[in-house]
């Protein structure tokens, strides 16, 4: 691949993301502006912004890779990835905005009046946020890798050191600019591509597919793990997307319940449009591009098709244009992931003598390097896979918190504690043993996807500890029922 | 000497102690979380929980049925349509739009909810109390 149009692709949406952060920069004055962009972002805005965030490099490379080598029980991730968007809208949407709390940390204190419950949530925001880090910055480094042949380390702390500034620079009313910018690239760089590798393929009379049968069939044999992971995968990702921080944070930007219903709606839409495409380039690479398979680089498929299939100067530019989505793909996720996990660490240490936006910078900085660490010194895993184990943390934990949370009156501190920590064990020693040790065998299986598992114990913890504890259940809960689901024209006494 | 009578005189207390008789608003029952503005609260809260648990149960019987339709049939998996596997058409393509169906009958369902709820509150538009 010629790598300088790749290198001007990077270099442009590198200075796109600065240049428009340092727009909204402008823009942002206040405290308030910072973390949640005032709360004045419309629903097209806002929607874009959450789409731009949400597909991140496991969406514009690793579906395709997953595709490319396993088939079609693939094609779960990214529906799961969007069912997860509608049980957020349906459960958690707009009480969630209608409680006024900045993060999920800040939720927990509200509904349960405990700082205990804070503590934990505010470090599982944490662990949730380095798990998804970690292979953004890692599928930074394969990128540039397989566009300029730089070794792995380059990419990783190029995007690292953009995501830090942006967010030292800005906080979130820039990066809700950025990231609604990236969505519509993203779309753009997977869509373009697609009518000219098809007619390609037309033109060389429409060959098939070269694959065995199960790479055809979900479910070829039926008493394997397959129809176990294909559930586990589901719970996770239709149950993890609503605690993933970065895209809790999102909801407080839209200036009413109402509006983060309708932003939701139109993520919906967004979404399904983008899933679209990935699985075409995984179809498209079981033909032209099998060698990928057996060198171990089926992340870097939706690059590497352009060039192979097209070729010439046209697939030199679609080959860039791609560059330029992945790297975005890399940029919007990090910059919005740092951003929450930021945030909450920014508010624990604002408590000192140090101002709101001084605590937020020094927090983005610091959060950034254990993932940094980690992605350069851990083994490369496939995108798609590793981040199942942040989702499989977010199903667990925050989940059980946020719906029992807005739906049940019963909920006590204690309980809420009990499963944080019981779900977050489960789903974490889960993500250890299988990046660590690798078991084989049905251990090996309920290991590397917890969630059909460990959803269950965070559920069954809180559900459980909280029924024993009833007498701690805050004496205001009522006031905060009444916040969390009455619609803010009516003019009802909201103070706890 | 007898008084000169004058007729049957009804004495009655002129009640000047007593709360006068006044019509509490709903949001003030919701205010003042008494056992009518609880009522209210609940009836609201599971309206809402049932569609939220309606959209779930749909995803479930569908999108979680599917695994299981696709095992159970082996016939169905092998049919093409336009040269495409039928599973490939479903989880690729058919999903989605159903996704994005559910959630706009869900909006629906709770505004509409939300609607009714506020004109129980505030029968005349929101500026009396």
């Amino acid at each position: 691949m010629n790598s300088t149009y790749g290198i001007v692709a990077v270099a442009l949406v590198a200075v796109a993301t600065l240049g428009i952060g340092a727009f909204g920069l402008r823009m942002s004055r206040t405290t308030s502006d910072f973390y949640v962009a005032s709360r004045s972002v419309s629903p097209v805005w806002n929607s874009s912004a959450i789409g731009g965030e949400y597909l991140s490099a496991a969406s514009f490379l690793g579906v395709a890779g997953l595709v490319l080598t396993h088939g079609a029980d693939m094609l779960w991730y990214p529906i799961g990835w969007t069912t997860g968007y509608l049980l957020l809208l349906v459960f958690v949407a707009a009480p969630l905005r209608r409680s006024g709390a900045y993060t999920i940390p800040d939720f927990a204190q509200v509904r349960l009046q405990s700082m205990g419950v804070r503590t934990v949530a505010s470090a599982l925001v944490v662990a949730v946020g380095w798990l998804y880090l970690m292979p953004q910055f890692q599928g930074a480094g394969l990128t540039l890798r397989t566009v300029t042949g730089a070794p792995n380390w380059v990419g990783t702390v190029v995007v690292a050191v953009i995501v830090v500034v942006n967010v030292v620079s800005g906080g979130m009313r820039s990066i809700t600019f950025v990231q609604a910018f990236q969505y519509w690239l993203k779309l753009t760089a997977l869509l373009i591509p697609v009518f000219f590798l098809l007619h390609a393929w037309r033109g060389d009379g429409r060959p098939s597919p070269v694959a065995p049968e199960e790479w055809f069939q979900p479910f070829s044999q039926a008493d394997g793990p397959g129809l176990y992971l294909t559930y586990s995968v589901m719970i996770a990702t239709f149950l993890g997307t609503m605690g993933l921080p970065h895209v809790v944070v999102r909801f407080y930007t839209n200036p009413d319940g109402h509006a983060a219903r309708r932003t939701t709606l139109i993520v919906l839409a967004l979404l399904g449009t983008f899933y679209l495409l990935p699985t075409i380039y995984g179809v498209l690479g079981r033909i032209y591009a099998r060698d990928l398979l057996d060198s171990g680089r089926a992340d870097t498929v939706v690059l590497e098709l352009p060039s192979r299939v097209i070729g010439g100067s046209t697939g030199e530019l679609l080959a860039a244009l791609l560059t330029a989505g992945a790297f975005a793909a890399f940029l919007s996720t990090s910059s919005g992931l740092t951003m929450s996990v930021a945030g909450v660490v920014g508010q624990g240490l604002a408590r000192g003598r140090i101002s709101t936006i001084t605590a937020l910078r020094v927090a983005a900085a610091g959060c950034v390097v254990v993932p940094l660490l980690l992605a350069l010194s851990a083994e490369r895993i496939a995108v798609a896979s590793s981040v199942t184990f942040a989702f499989a943390l977010a199903a667990s934990t925050f989940c059980p918190l946020l719906v029992l949370g807005i739906w049940w009156r019963g909920l006590t501190a204690r309980g809420a504690i009990s499963g944080l920590i019981g779900g977050g064990l489960s789903a974490g020693v889960a993500a250890i043993i299988t990046i660590g040790a690798r078991p084989d065998g049905w251990f090996g299986v309920l290991m590397s996807q917890p969630a059909a598992w460990s959803v269950p114990i965070g559920f069954a913890l809180m559900v459980g500890v909280s029924l024993a504890t009833r007498s701690d259940v805050p004496a205001n809960v009522s006031r905060t029922m009444v916040r969390l689901h009455t619609p803010e024209r009516l003019d009802v006494d909201r103070r706890f | 000497m007898t008084e000169e009578y004058t007729g049957r005189v009804r004495i009655t207390s002129p009640l000047t102690t007593a709360p006068a008789h006044v019509r509490r608003s709903v949001r003030q029952e919701i205010n003042e979380s008494t056992g009518i503005g609880e009522v209210y609260m609940r009836s609201l809260i599971r309206a809402q929980l049932r569609a939220a648990l309606t959209v779930a149960a749909t995803l479930a019987l569908s999108i979680g049925a599917l695994p299981l339709l696709f095992l159970a049939f082996d016939s169905f998996t092998e049919m093409h349509v336009f040269g495409v596997p039928v599973p490939w058409l479903i989880l690729g393509v058919l999903v989605y739009p159903g996704l994005f169906a559910l959630g706009w009958v869900y909006i629906r369902q709770v505004e509409r909810a939300e609607r009714d709820f506020t004109e129980l509150v505030e029968p005349h538009g929101p500026d009396q109390s």
